[in-house]
C-alpha cells in the first residue's frame, strides 16, 4: 500500500512539484536546515527509510546496477555538499546579521600557513586515498560490459550516460532539435556568462547566502531541480521504452502508459474555437507564434518597469546584462512551463512547424 | 592590512606522517590485491585438477607397463650387458685413440665450417661489387673484382669439397667406434625394446610434475613468459562469428577447461574432464569434425571465447535437474542478451543443420531426423517457408475435383473436425480450440465452415471415374492389403497392429472410407491414381479388375457410424452477412461496409466469404485449391526461427511456460492457440495456426529441428561442400522421400519403414537398397521404373507403378549412380568369351553349387525361391555380380543367398578351377551372363 503510494508520488507529476515545494522551503528556513541538529536527526529519521526502500528487490537490484553505484554516491556527495554550504552560509549571516564580520574574515582565519605540508601533503593523502579506493572498487563491481553491439536487438532501455539523463528526460518534453541541442547549448552559454552578468561583490570567499539571495536561488533550482532531479528521474526511475517505473516497481518490459498529446493549435482551433485547421502554417501556428515572442520580448521589460525586484536589478546591471540574464531566466524557466502544460493540457509544442522543423 | 606575520603549521607533522604511512599501506596492499584478482581464475583451478588426473592416469599405464614387462629376460639382458662391458673395457686403450682421433677430425669439421662461412659471405659480396661495377660501365674496376672473385670461388670449392672428405672421416671413425662398443649397444638396443614404453610414460609422468620449475613458471608476475597453465584456444578461420559490423573468425577457448575432450581414456571422468563422445564421429583428429577444424561452439553454441567462468560463455542445462544442480555448484543463471546460448544437451543435434544444408536426413543425427521426419509428416513446410524444403508436394490432397470424390455434408464435418472422424488424421484442428470455442465464435466457424464448402464445391471440376464398382470378396481385400505394400505409407483399419508397427505416414489412415468417399471413385483410384489427381504420389498396384473390387469392397465396408447420415448445421446467411461486413470494414465504416455487402448477391457473398475464409486459414497452403495459385503459404518463415530473439515471441499469459525459445516452441506445438488465452481479441483477430495434437515427444523432436533454423552465416569454406556425385545423390533422394520410396525400401541404411513389419523374414520384405547404383544397369533402371515387371517370386508385396516423369526417373536413377560412385554406364557384356575348357566346368560348378534349387526358373519346375538368373544380365551390372557372389551377406546381411566362398579366397567345391575363388567367381559370372542371351537387347 505505502509501497504503491511511494510509486505513484514518485511520479514527475507529482514528485518534480514536490521538489520544487522543497527547494523552495529549503531555502526560505535555510538557518534551520543549516544547523547540525537538523542534519543529524533529517539523516537519523532517513536511515530507516532507506532500509526499507533497500529491502525492496525491485529497488535493490536498480541501486545495486554496477553502472548506478557512482551515481548513488554522487547524489551523496550533492546532497552532503549542498547542506555543507547552507550550514556554513547559515553560521556566516547570523553573524553578519550582528553586526560581525563572516568566519573566514575573523582574525585566526585569516593567518597564513605554509604550502608544504599543509596544503600539498594533504592533497598527496587524497591522491592516495582515491587511487586505493578507485582499485578496490574496480575490483569488486566488475565494469558493466556487455555484448559486441547489436543494432537489432538494442538494450531497452537505451539511456545516455548518467549525466546527459537530465538532457534525455527532457526530450520526454521538448522537441529533439530543442532539448538535445539549443537548451544545452543555452546552459553552456548561461554558465559561460553568470561571472559577466553577476556584478554583486559580496560572498567572495565566504559563505553567504543572506548578501546573494537571488543569484544563489536562481542558480541553485536550476541545478538541483532541473538538472539532479531529472537525473535522478532518469537514472532510477526511467525503465524499457522510457517509460515511468515507481522505485519499487518490477520493469515490465510490456508495461504501457496511456499517452497522447496535442499541439496547442489544435487545442486552440479545434476544442477552443470549433473550427478546423488553417491552411497557412503561420496563421495556424499565431497562438503559439505570439505566446512564445510574448514571453521572450515582452517579459524582460514589464518585470523591468512592473516590478519593484525586477527595477532594482536592471539599475543595477544595466540594459545588456539585465536582458542576457531574463533571456537565461526565461529559458530555464520554460522547462518546468513546459512540464506543467504537458501534465494540465497533455500539450505537445506550442508552435509546433514540422514543415520547418520548428517544435517548441 | 594587519603586520606580517611568519606562517605558521596547521597540522602536526608527526601525525601527517602517520597517515601517510597508513595510507601507503592501503595502497599496497590493494596493488597486491590486484595482482592476486587477476591471477586467481576459475579455469586455473580446473587445469591444475586435469593436471593431477593425468598423473593418476599415468601412474596406472606405468603400473600396467611395467606388469607387461618380461622379468627374467630383462634380467639375463641386464647379464649379458654386464659381460659386454667387460669385454669393452678391455679395448678400453684402443677406444681412447679413437676417440682422440675423433675429436680431432669433428676439430677440424668445425673449423672448415667457419671458413666456408667466410668464403660464401665473401664471395656473395664481391659478386655483387663486380655486378654492380660491370652493370654501371667501370669496366676496369669489374675486371679486377671479377678475378678476385674467381679466386675466391675456387678456393670456396677447395672448402667445400675438404668439409666433405672430413665427413666422410668422421663417418668412418664413427663406425669403428660402433664397433669396439658393440657388445654394449646391441644388448642396450634390446633392453630399449623391452623398457621403452614405461620410459616414454614415465617421461609423461614426468611432465605432469609439479615441481619448483612448475610453481616457478606459473608464479605471478612471472607467469607471461612461459606459462605451463595457460588459456588454450581454437581458432577457426572457416567458420566466424558475427560480430554485427563485422564477421570475426570463431575462437574457442573451451579446451582451456574441457582438457581431455579429445583423448580417449577419459570417458568416465566427471565434466570438464571427460573425453567426448563418438570420437570416430566428431572432435577426434580421424573423424569428419576434427576439434582443430570445427571447434566446438560452432554445433553447441554458446559462447566460446569467453573464459571468465561457467556462467557467462552460456552453458545451458539439459533438464529441471541439472539447472538445480548447476545454480547450487556455479550460481548458474541465464547468460545475459546472448544470440546464441548453448544448445541444450538433447537439442544439440541442431547444431548440425546450419552446415549441412540442401539434405533432408543427416547420418547420426537421430533426434534431427526425427524431428524433421515430423515435419515432413504434418506438413508443417507447406504454411512455414523453410529455405531449402521448398519444391515438397503440398501435404493434403487436391481439391479441384473433391465433389466427384466425397459428399458435401461429409467435407463440412471433415473440415469442422477431422479428428472426431479418424483420429488418425493428419489434417489438423482449426475448430473447436481453445480461443474459439465461445458459442458466438462456433456460430462464426460454421458459418465459414459451409462457406469454403460452397465456395470448394463451386470450383471443383467435373470428373467421371473410368471404373465401375462390383462387390468383391472383402476377406481377400483385407489380405491384400495387409501383403501387398499398402502400409509402407498408409495405416488401415482392421490392421492396426501391422498399421502401428509399420507407422506408414505418407498417405492417409484409411478408416471410414465406406462413410466417405463413392464406390466408382474409390476402384477408379486404386486401378489409376493419377487419372483423378495428376500429381498424386499414390502408385498403382497393377491390381487385377478382382483384387480391385475386393480391396474396394474391404475398404468400403469400414464405416464410420459417427458421420452416417451427419447434417451439418444451417448455411447462417445472417452471420455470413455479418463476416463479410466484418471483412470490408477494414476499410470502410461499418454502415458502409453493410451497406456494400447488402448489394451484392445471394451467390456472390456466399463465394467471396468462401474464398476468403479459406485465405484466412489457409486451406490452398496444403490443398490445391482453384483461384489460389502462386499465393504464399500462410504461415512465419522459418528459415532463421532458430535466431529470433526471445523478445519476440509471445508469451500471452502461459507463465507456465519458461521464457526460452525451445520451451515456447514446443508449447506451441503442442497447443498452437493458448497464447491466445486470457487474451482480449476480436474474433478476425485469433490465432489460426491449427491443433495437431502432438505429443510432447514428438513435438520436442520437431523443436531440435526449427532450433537449428539459425541465422548464423556460415562461410563457403565451413559449410559442408557437397561433391557434384553427392549434390546428383541428395537430389535423387529427394524424388525417392517424395514417393516415399523409402517407406517401402531401406536405401543405404536409411529408413525402410515396412521392414518394421518384417522382423521375422526380412527376405519377404522389398529388397533393401545398398548401392543401387552399383547393383543394376541405368537402362534396366530407367525401363523399370516405367514398366515394373516382379523380379523376386518370393515377395507378395509389390513393387508399385509411380506415374513418375522423365525428369523424376533421371534424379533417381542419377542419385543411385552418384551414390555408388558409379559415374558411367558400365560396358554390358556383348560377348562371352569362354578360355578352353572353361564353360564345361562353369556349368558343373553352377550344379555343384546346387544354384538351380533356388534359382529354378527356367531350369526345373520347382517352387522358384530367387530371381529368374535368365533376366539377371540384363539387370545387373557383371561387376556387381561378382561382388555379391564373392560375399552376399556383406551386402545384405540376412540373405538367403549362401555363400560359397571363404575369406582366403577358395572356393567351397574345391574340385574345380583348382579351387581358386576368384576363377570360380568369374566362371559363374560368365555363365549368368551367358545365360540372359549375352548382353544386353
Amino acid at each position: 500500500m505505502l509501497r504503491e503510494l511511494v510509486n505513484s508520488i514518485s511520479d514527475p507529476i507529482f514528485s518534480f512539484p514536490l521538489c520544487t515545494f522543497g527547494f523552495y522551503m529549503m531555502l526560505k528556513h535555510y538557518k534551520i536546515v543549516g544547523t547540525k541538529k537538523f542534519a543529524y536527526w533529517t539523516t537519523a529519521g532517513m536511515l530507516p527509510i532507506i532500509a526499507w526502500f533497500l529491502a525492496d528487490t525491485n529497488f535493490f537490484s536498480i541501486i545495486k546496477t554496477p553502472d548506478n553505484i557512482p551515481i548513488i554516491i554522487l547524489l551523496l556527495a550533492v546532497v552532503f555538499f549542498t547542506w555543507f554550504s547552507i550550514h556554513k552560509a547559515a553560521i556566516n549571516d547570523t553573524r553578519i546579521e550582528n553586526g560581525e564580520c563572516p568566519i573566514e574574515g575573523t582574525e585566526e582565519n585569516r593567518e597564513k600557513i605554509w604550502c608544504w605540508p599543509n596544503l600539498v601533503y594533504i592533497e598527496l593523502f587524497a591522491i592516495i586515498a582515491c587511487t586505493a579506493f578507485l582499485i578496490v572498487w574496480a575490483i569488486v563491481f566488475k565494469a558493466p560490459l556487455e555484448e559486441p553491439a547489436n543494432p537489432t536487438w538494442a538494450p531497452n532501455p537505451a539511456k545516455a550516460p548518467w549525466y546527459f539523463l537530465g538532457l534525455q528526460e527532457m526530450l520526454v518534453y521538448f522537441d529533439p532539435w530543442m532539448a538535445g541541442v539549443v537548451l544545452p547549448l543555452i546552459i553552456v552559454a548561461g554558465l559561460i556568462a553568470i561571472p559577466y552578468l553577476d556584478t554583486n561583490p559580496k560572498g567572495n570567499g565566504y559563505y553567504t547566502f543572506l548578501e546573494r539571495k537571488m543569484a544563489i536561488s536562481l542558480f541553485l533550482y536550476g541545478w538541483l531541480v532541473l538538472w539532479i532531479f531529472l537525473i535522478i528521474v532518469g537514472v532510477f526511475l526511467r525503465g524499457p521504452n522510457w517509460t515511468f517505473y515507481g522505485p519499487f516497481e518490477f520493469w515490465d518490459l510490456h508495461k504501457v502508459v496511456s499517452s497522447f498529446n496535442v499541439n496547442l493549435s489544435e487545442l486552440v482551433w479545434v476544442k477552443g474555437l470549433g473550427i478546423g485547421m488553417p491552411k497557412n502554417l503561420i496563421v495556424r501556428e499565431i497562438f503559439g507564434i505570439v505566446a512564445c515572442l510574448g514571453y521572450i520580448m515582452l517579459l524582460p521589460p514589464w518585470i523591468a518597469k512592473a516590478t519593484k525586484k525586477g527595477k532594482e536589478i536592471y539599475e543595477n546591471i544595466g540594459f545588456i546584462r539585465y536582458n542576457i540574464l531574463m533571456f537565461m531566466f526565461l529559458m530555464m524557466m520554460s522547462l518546468p512551463i513546459k512540464m506543467i502544460l504537458r501534465w494540465l493540457l497533455s500539450l505537445k509544442y506550442i508552435v509546433a512547424l514540422p514543415e520547418w522543423e520548428l517544435n517548441l | 592590512m594587519s603586520e606580517k606575520h611568519e606562517p605558521g603549521m596547521a597540522y602536526s607533522m608527526p601525525k601527517l606522517n602517520k597517515i601517510m604511512a597508513f595510507l601507503s599501506f592501503i595502497l599496497l596492499a590493494t596493488t597486491i590485491w590486484v595482482f592476486l584478482d587477476d591471477y586467481i581464475r576459475p579455469w586455473k583451478a580446473i587445469q591444475i585438477e586435469a593436471l593431477k588426473i593425468q598423473r593418476h592416469h599415468t601412474e596406472l599405464e606405468i603400473e600396467a607397463a611395467q606388469k607387461e614387462i618380461d622379468e627374467p629376460k630383462l634380467q639375463e639382458f641386464k647379464k649379458s650387458l654386464l659381460t659386454g662391458e667387460e669385454i669393452v673395457t678391455s679395448r678400453n686403450s684402443e677406444i681412447a685413440k679413437v676417440e682422440k682421433e675423433l675429436s680431432k677430425v669433428r676439430a677440424s669439421l668445425k673449423d672448415q665450417t667457419i671458413k666456408n662461412g667466410f668464403f660464401n659471405a665473401d664471395s656473395t659480396a664481391l659478386n655483387f661489387q663486380y655486378e654492380s661495377a660491370e652493370g654501371h660501365g667501370r669496366e676496369l674496376e669489374a675486371k679486377e673484382k671479377l678475378k678476385a672473385l674467381q679466386k675466391l670461388k675456387a678456393e670456396f670449392d677447395l672448402g667445400k669439397n675438404n668439409f666433405k672428405s672430413l665427413q666422410e672421416k668422421e663417418k668412418e671413425i664413427l663406425g669403428r667406434l660402433a664397433d669396439l662398443n658393440k657388445e654394449v649397444i646391441t644388448i642396450q638396443k634390446e633392453i630399449k625394446n623391452v623398457t621403452g614404453k614405461l620410459e616414454l610414460l614415465q617421461a609423461a609422468k614426468k611432465q605432469t610434475d609439479m615441481d619448483p620449475i612448475f610453481a616457478l613458471r606459473n608464479m605471478p608476475f612471472l607467469d607471461f613468459l612461459d606459462p605451463t597453465i595457460k588459456i588454450q584456444q581454437i581458432v577457426l578461420k572457416d567458420v566466424t562469428d558475427d560480430r554485427y559490423f563485422r564477421q570475426i573468425d570463431k575462437v574457442d577457448r573451451c579446451i582451456t577447461c574441457h582438457v581431455f575432450i579429445d583423448k580417449p581414456g577419459y570417458e568416465k571422468e566427471n565434466n570438464p574432464f571427460r573425453t567426448h563422445p563418438k570420437l570416430d564421429l566428431m572432435v577426434g583428429m580421424s573423424s569428419k569434425h576434427p576439434m582443430k577444424q570445427v571447434g566446438c561452439t560452432v554445433c553447441h553454441g554458446g559462447e566460446g571465447h569467453r573464459v571468465n567462468d561457467f556462467v557467462t560463455v552460456a552453458h545451458t542445462p539439459n533438464n529441471e535437474k541439472q539447472e538445480k544442480e548447476w545454480v547450487a555448484k556455479y550460481g548458474w543463471k541465464e547468460a545475459h542478451h546472448i544470440a546464441q546460448p548453448m544448445f541444450k544437451l538433447s537439442q544439440t543435434e541442431a547444431g548440425c543443420v546450419k552446415c549441412h544444408s540442401g539434405v533432408e536426413l543427416i547420418p547420426g543425427a537421430t533426434v534431427l531426423n526425427e524431428g524433421r521426419l515430423a515435419i515432413v509428416k504434418n506438413g508443417c513446410y507447406a504454411c512455414h517457408k523453410i529455405e531449402g524444403w521448398e519444391g515438397k508436394r503440398k501435404p493434403g490432397p487436391s481439391l479441384l475435383k473433391i465433389a466427384s470424390k466425397v459428399d458435401k455434408e461429409w467435407f463440412k464435418s471433415w473440415v469442422w473436425s477431422p479428428r472426431s472422424i479418424n483420429a488418425h488424421s493428419k489434417m489438423p484442428s482449426f475448430f473447436g480450440q481453445s480461443n474459439n470455442s465461445i458459442p458466438e465464435f462456433t456460430k462464426l466457424n460454421l458459418t465459414e465452415v459451409n462457406a469454403i464448402a460452397e465456395y470448394v464445391w463451386e470450383k471443383s471440376k467435373p470428373y467421371q471415374p473410368n471404373e465401375k464398382f462390383h462387390p468383391g470378396n472383402a476377406v481377400n481385400g483385407k489380405k491384400l492389403i495387409g501383403e501387398i505394400g499398402c502400409l509402407a505409407c498408409h495405416g488401415v483399419e482392421g490392421l492396426e497392429e501391422q498399421s502401428k508397427k509399420i507407422g506408414g505416414f505418407a498417405g492417409p489412415y484409411l478408416s471410414g472410407i465406406g462413410s466417405k468417399v463413392k464406390p466408382d471413385w474409390l476402384v477408379s483410384w486404386l486401378k489409376k491414381p493419377w487419372h483423378y489427381q495428376e500429381d498424386t504420389i499414390m502408385p498403382s498396384m497393377r491390381l487385377t479388375d478382382s483384387e480391385a473390387s475386393d480391396i474396394a469392397t474391404y475398404l468400403l465396408s469400414l464405416k464410420n457410424p459417427k458421420v452416417e447420415g451427419l447434417k451439418f448445421a444451417e448455411f447462417d446467411k445472417t452471420l455470413r452477412d455479418y463476416l463479410l461486413a466484418d471483412y470490408l470494414s477494414a476499410f470502410d465504416t461499418i454502415e458502409m461496409a453493410r451497406e456494400k455487402v447488402s448489394k451484392m448477391d445471394d451467390h456472390f457473398k456466399t463465394m467471396d466469404l468462401g474464398k476468403r475464409s479459406i485465405g484466412k486459414y489457409g486451406c490452398y497452403s496444403c490443398h490445391n485449391i482453384e483461384g489460389f495459385d502462386g499465393i504464399p503459404p500462410i504461415g512465419t518463415e522459418l528459415t532463421k526461427e532458430g535466431s529470433k530473439p526471445i523478445t519476440q515471441f509471445f508469451f500471452g499469459l502461459q507463465h507456465q511456460v519458461p521464457l526460452k525459445r525451445d520451451a515456447w516452441i514446443t508449447a506451441h506445438l503442442q497447443n498452437p492457440r493458448r497464447w491466445d488465452i486470457g487474451i482480449d481479441k476480436a474474433f478476425r483477430d485469433k490465432l489460426r495456426m491449427p491443433n495437431f495434437y502432438l505429443s510432447e515427444s514428438e513435438a520436442t523432436k520437431i523443436t531440435t529441428a526449427i532450433l537449428g533454423q539459425v541465422a548464423d552465416v556460415v562461410p563457403m569454406s565451413g559449410v559442408k561442400r557437397y561433391t557434384a556425385g553427392e549434390a546428383i545423390y541428395n537430389d535423387g533422394m529427394k524424388v525417392v522421400n517424395k514417393f516415399n520410396c523409402v517407406g517401402c525400401h531401406q536405401v543405404d541404411g536409411m529408413r525402410g519403414d515396412i521392414l518394421r513389419g518384417y522382423e521375422d523374414d526380412i527376405n519377404l520384405a522389398p529388397p533393401r537398397l545398398v548401392k543401387e547404383g552399383q547393383r543394376v544397369q541405368p537402362n534396366w533402371m530407367y525401363h523399370f521404373l516405367g514398366n515394373v515387371v516382379p523380379i523376386r517370386p518370393t515377395l507378395t508385396i509389390r513393387m508399385p507403378s509411380f506415374n513418375l516423369s522423365l525428369s523424376d526417373k533421371n534424379r533417381i536413377i542419377a542419385g543411385f549412380q552418384q551414390g555408388a560412385n558409379q559415374g558411367t554406364y558400365e560396358e554390358p557384356a556383348i560377348e562371352v568369351t569362354w578360355l578352353p575348357g572353361e564353360k564345361d566346368q562353369a556349368v558343373k560348378l553352377f550344379n555343384a553349387y546346387a544354384c538351380t534349387s533356388c534359382h529354378t526358373i527356367g531350369f526345373n519346375k520347382n517352387t522358384p525361391m530367387a530371381p529368374d538368373l535368365h533376366k539377371a544380365s540384363a539387370r545387373l551390372r557383371p561387376s556387381w555380380i561378382r561382388l555379391w557372389l564373392h560375399d552376399p551377406q556383406k551386402i545384405l546381411p540376412g540373405t538367403t543367398m549362401p555363400t560359397f566362398f571363404t575369406e582366403d579366397g577358395k572356393g567351397i567345391e574345391a574340385g574345380f578351377f583348382d579351387g581358386d575363388a576368384e576363377r570360380q567367381i568369374n566362371a559363374l559370372t560368365k555363365y549368368v551372363i551367358e545365360l540372359g542371351g549375352v548382353g544386353l537387347k
